[in-house]
């Protein structure tokens, strides 16, 4: 029983380039034994994806394994031969990386490609009775129609659902266990909890050893029995995940842990300045945005996406307001129209209260000297050909507002305010990190001395540290200048420690508004405190994501149901909320809510969760038990 | 299957103004240069007057729009004109015939013009008769590139630092530093006329086939070497590939089953491009060199006499085949790929 099934034994892995050699692994050795839950964390570049490909024996040139082995029952991976391992890969142990959107051929239909591996590693089995299997698991990873789904395309699945059948492709052969590498990584946050909760059950139903590796503890100690912790190469400590966060052992464990960012024990955040509640930077008023996109399955046929439904909302001079949400929720959308690069088919924008929407090409030229758009991607949003000082400059020739000398004056002093030195002026882009890069971004919106910022996930590419430092920055600067920001992200933990007032958005409308700290503590749309709950943390939660989150993902923008559209995952929903949406509530607790229950009290909502229960529970239809499956 | 549809319907509405445009182009840019087609047809030795008179009478010297649409509105009835040299034996019409033969009186001319008239050949015919021999030198001619082509370059593709790849690249560059024209007369003087292995020159039977389709898969295969091993390439750094590692599939079902689906869709449409370019480039010189009697032939004598009807005719199918080709590109690709119907 406590047999380890795989032992990796003082592996050394060189980077060998002409010229250099980089040890990446030094020295690593550890055991799995049967059903373990092992988890690994590190920093990016700490080599631990490189150890989650050792211990499958697939490391390719530039890297080299200079020293030790990965016995898999006794055996050495390393020392076989080409088909021997590959006849175990995929059979014995599966594999599940951090980008399921590429991980399978995108011209193939998905079930297709899983009987193919099935009756690859495992030659004897008919292909009706691989169907057969595949189907069975599809259904027991709860992928919502599995004989649909068995015959759709990569490209047809959404990355939570793709995730899902990779863990059924991984799972079919009933493996003697199982690495997942990042896999949460690229997912929303309610996603990324429902895929960790899945893996948490099939673990109990198949008896499947596995091997989690990720950068975020929070992350891992939901899954692991066992945590190592990765720096540079070296494992640095070994522990169950209560202990590295109560007591860590080491001095890399601790800073790693000081960074994590708190969400519930933290302060709210409070603006440097006061804010002016009488003076509107940016009013919203009731924009709607849609996309018509070509229907294959209609002659000359066409949908529309419905990206942004109507949707209201001030932001005070002085303020930092947070639009939150997740993928496909309208936030980028929403982003565009209020830096006006897209217009909105309805409503009305207005910046110090004059209407964008009539402004001519002139005067709107002059407004986007007082508002600026940031946005994730540091790295295409800026040409490499050019001299960082030339990047920085370019807003100020574009609006002729100085001459040459003053411009380089300009641009020094503001690289100094983002915090890069001046000896940059002269270099291209090339080898400067993302932090510089999104540094440099930065200043060359502040050259223009905007009064407001949308920053669109421009920290989401930046690691704790990094993001930290900008945070400070901007701190800063609105200290200085008394700037306005709008930030818009899906990370809930830099919106707690950087806006005063949040928005969350699901599906093209705001479902919620309200100050930091109702947001966080009191929320009064239940998709808000799924939300809430799903963020994994290192601190006691303080919602479960059990009674807070359902199954099932965000319903497509084409085409959107009537009634509230949070109602096919909402542990609230009753029988109102199929027949009328809910507009934004005055809440008696403070801010606003688009729910029925948004003014409910605690027994009510009690009272509510029961009869909603009762109504799934009638309707839905028996689920095919994994256990059973695995006979 | 409505996708299928609306995209036949578009994409054949874009062929046909596709095919008016160039059948335009033509028509005006022939009309430009220099050239009488009426000097080609009887000779240096007749009168201006008669020279005139026949040209009024072919239409040349009214408006190149009215002389368009009069084209025009035959071409829709399924009348591309008649050569203006060409007989309905396949040889020249009489009047070319005479050309040379000294001073006629213009009575005689314009009695030959009136019995000419019903003997010049007809350019759907003309095209109708050569067509076949041009298709089975382009087939011939793909077999050959393909049988050479995919397996080099798939395999350069596949080990782009080995032995393979520079087998590939080395072929493809050494190819495509032979002219067609000189490779042609070489083959011709050394397996025709020294060796005396294969027949050329003219067309008496399939074996008249083989070298000229030498010649023009010669052209075709360094281009499509590297196409195919810079897509199979590229196709190899996909997310799959190393997936399918992982997953256990064996190395020989990623390449066979995902590595080469994926590689051919930009195949095909460099295939879609290629064909019009180098293959019925390939083929009228090609024949022209042979003496090949397809499509080919007839089109460069057709250029060389001035005989507009039949450059006309040409160009337009030459136009109609490449909008055809993309078409069925295209919808093979959106096949393979499901992507691309989005």
């Amino acid at each position: 029983m406590t047999e380890p099934i795989l032992q990796v034994r003082n592996i050394c892995v060189d980077l060998v380039r002409p010229g250099q050699t980089r040890p990446v692994l030094r020295d690593i050795s550890f055991d799995l034994v049967e059903r373990q839950a092992l988890g690994i964390i590190g920093e990016s570049g700490s080599g631990k994806t490189v150890l989650s490909r050792i211990v499958i024996g697939a490391v390719n040139p530039p890297l080299k394994v200079t020293k030790g082995e990965v016995l898999y029952r006794g055996r050495d991976l390393l020392a076989m031969d080409r088909t021997e391992i590959q006849r175990l890969r995929g059979r014995e142990f599966g594999y599940i990386g951090n980008n399921p959107g590429s991980a399978l051929d995108p011209t193939v239909p998905v079930g297709q490609q899983i009987v193919e591996k099935l009756r690859s590693v495992e030659p004897g089995i008919s292909r009706d009775e691989a169907v057969r299997r595949i189907l069975a698991l599809m259904g027991a990873v709860r992928l919502p129609r599995p004989e649909a789904r068995f015959h759709e395309f990569p490209f047809q699945y959404s990355g939570g659902m793709m995730q899902r059948a990779l863990i059924v492709d991984a799972l079919v052969t009933n493996p003697a266990f199982l690495i997942a590498d990042n896999v949460t990584q690229p997912l929303d946050v309610t996603i990324a909890a429902q895929i960790i909760r899945l893996m948490h059950e099939l673990r109990k139903d198949f008896r499947t050893a596995v091997i989690f590796v990720s950068s975020s503890l929070a992350v891992v100690r939901e899954i692991a029995d066992d945590i190592i912790v990765l720096n540079e190469g070296e494992i640095v400590e070994r522990s169950t995940p209560e202990r590295i966060i109560s007591a860590p052992g080491h001095d890399y464990s601790k800073r790693l842990i000081e960074r994590i960012p708190r969400i519930w024990t933290t302060e709210a955040k409070q603006a440097p300045r006061p804010v002016d509640t009488q003076k509107a930077m940016l009013r919203v008023d009731d924009v709607y945005k849609t996309y018509r996109v070509a229907d294959p399955n209609k002659f000359f046929g066409h949908n529309k996406v419905e990206a942004v439904r109507g949707v209201s909302f001030e932001v005070m001079a002085g303020e930092n307001f947070g639009i939150v949400g997740e993928s496909g929720c309208g936030k980028s959308t929403l982003s565009r129209l209020l830096s006006w690069v897209e217009e909105p088919d309805r409503g009305t924008i207005y910046f110090e209260d004059a209407d964008i929407a009539k402004m001519n090409r002139r005067k709107l030229l002059g407004l986007r000297c007082r508002f600026q758009l940031l946005l994730q991607d540091p790295y295409n949003a800026m040409p490499p050909h050019m001299p960082v000082g030339r990047t920085i400059a370019e807003p100020l020739y574009i609006h002729g507002t100085h001459n040459r000398k003053e411009v380089r004056e300009r641009v020094l002093a503001v690289m100094n305010e983002v915090g890069l030195p001046s000896s940059l002026y002269e270099n291209l882009l090339v080898g400067l990190s993302a932090g510089q890069r999104q540094r440099i971004n930065l200043a060359r919106a502040l050259v223009l001395e905007p009064h407001l910022l949308i920053l669109d996930e421009t920290l989401s590419a930046l690691d704790q540290v990094e993001q930290s430092r900008l945070l400070e920055i901007f701190e800063r600067l609105q200290a200085q200048h008394g700037f306005t920001y709008i930030f818009i992200s899906h990370d809930l933990a830099m919106v707690r420690r950087a806006c005063t007032r949040i928005a969350v958005m699901y599906l093209g409308k705001i479902v919620e508004l309200a100050d930091n700290q109702t947001v966080f503590f009191n929320p009064g749309h239940p998709y808000t405190k799924a939300l809430l709950s799903a963020v994994p943390t290192i601190e006691p939660r303080r919602y479960d994501a059990k009674e807070c989150l359902l199954e099932g993902e965000p319903p497509s923008p084409i085409n959107i149901p009537s009634g509230c559209s949070f109602k096919p995952r909402c542990p609230l929903a009753v029988e109102r909320c199929w027949a009328e949406e809910p507009a934004l509530l005055d809440r008696k607790a403070g801010g606003h809510s688009a729910c029925i229950w948004a003014n409910a009290s605690e027994a009510e909502l009690r009272d509510a969760a029961v009869a909603a229960r009762l109504r799934r529970e009638s309707a839905a239809d028996p689920t095919p038990d994994a256990v059973a499956l695995r006979a | 299957m409505a996708f299928v549809l609306t995209f036949l319907l578009r994409r054949l509405a874009q062929g046909v103004i596709v095919v008016f445009l160039v059948s335009f182009l033509i028509f005006t840019l022939l009309r430009l240069i220099p050239g009488d087609p009426v000097r080609m047809m009887l000779g240096t030795n007749v009168s201006e007057v008669t020279l005139e008179r026949k040209a009024k009478e072919l239409g040349l010297r009214d408006p190149i729009p009215v002389q368009y649409a009069n084209y025009l509105y035959n071409f829709i009835q399924g009348d591309l004109g008649q050569s203006y040299l060409l007989g309905e034996s396949g040889g020249a019409a009489p009047t070319a015939q005479n050309k040379q033969g000294g001073q006629i009186s213009a009575e005689a001319e314009i009695a030959r013009d009136a019995e000419s008239k019903t003997t010049r050949a007809s350019v759907f015919k003309l095209i109708g008769d050569g067509l076949p021999y041009t298709l089975q030198l382009a087939g011939l001619g793909l077999l050959f590139t393909f049988m050479v082509a995919l397996p080099l370059g798939i395999s350069g593709g596949l080990k782009p630092e080995k032995w393979q790849a520079r087998l590939a690249f080395f072929t493809g560059s050494l190819l495509i530093s032979l002219p067609n024209f000189w490779l042609a007369l070489v083959l011709i003087l050394l397996i025709s006329s020294n060796a005396n292995l294969l027949p050329s020159i003219g067309y008496k039977g399939f074996a008249y086939t083989l070298l000229p389709a030498i010649v023009l898969a010669v052209e075709l295969v360094p281009v499509i070497i590297r196409g195919l091993s810079v897509s199979i390439a590229s196709s190899t750094q996909q997310g799959f590939v190393d997936g399918g590692i992982v997953r256990g599939l064996p190395w020989s079902r990623i390449v066979w089953r995902h590595v080469i689906r994926n590689a051919s869709i930009p195949m095909l449409n460099m295939f879609g491009v290629q064909i019009g370019g180098l293959l019925l480039g390939g083929v009228f010189v090609t024949e022209y060199i042979f003496d090949y009697p397809g499509v080919g032939k007839l089109t460069i004598q057709a250029v060389l006499q001035r005989d507009f009807p039949i450059i006309q005719g040409v160009a337009i199918l030459a136009a109609g085949v490449l909008v055809l080709v993309n078409i069925l590109v295209d919808l093979v690709a959106t096949y393979i790929d499901r992507r691309l119907k989005y």
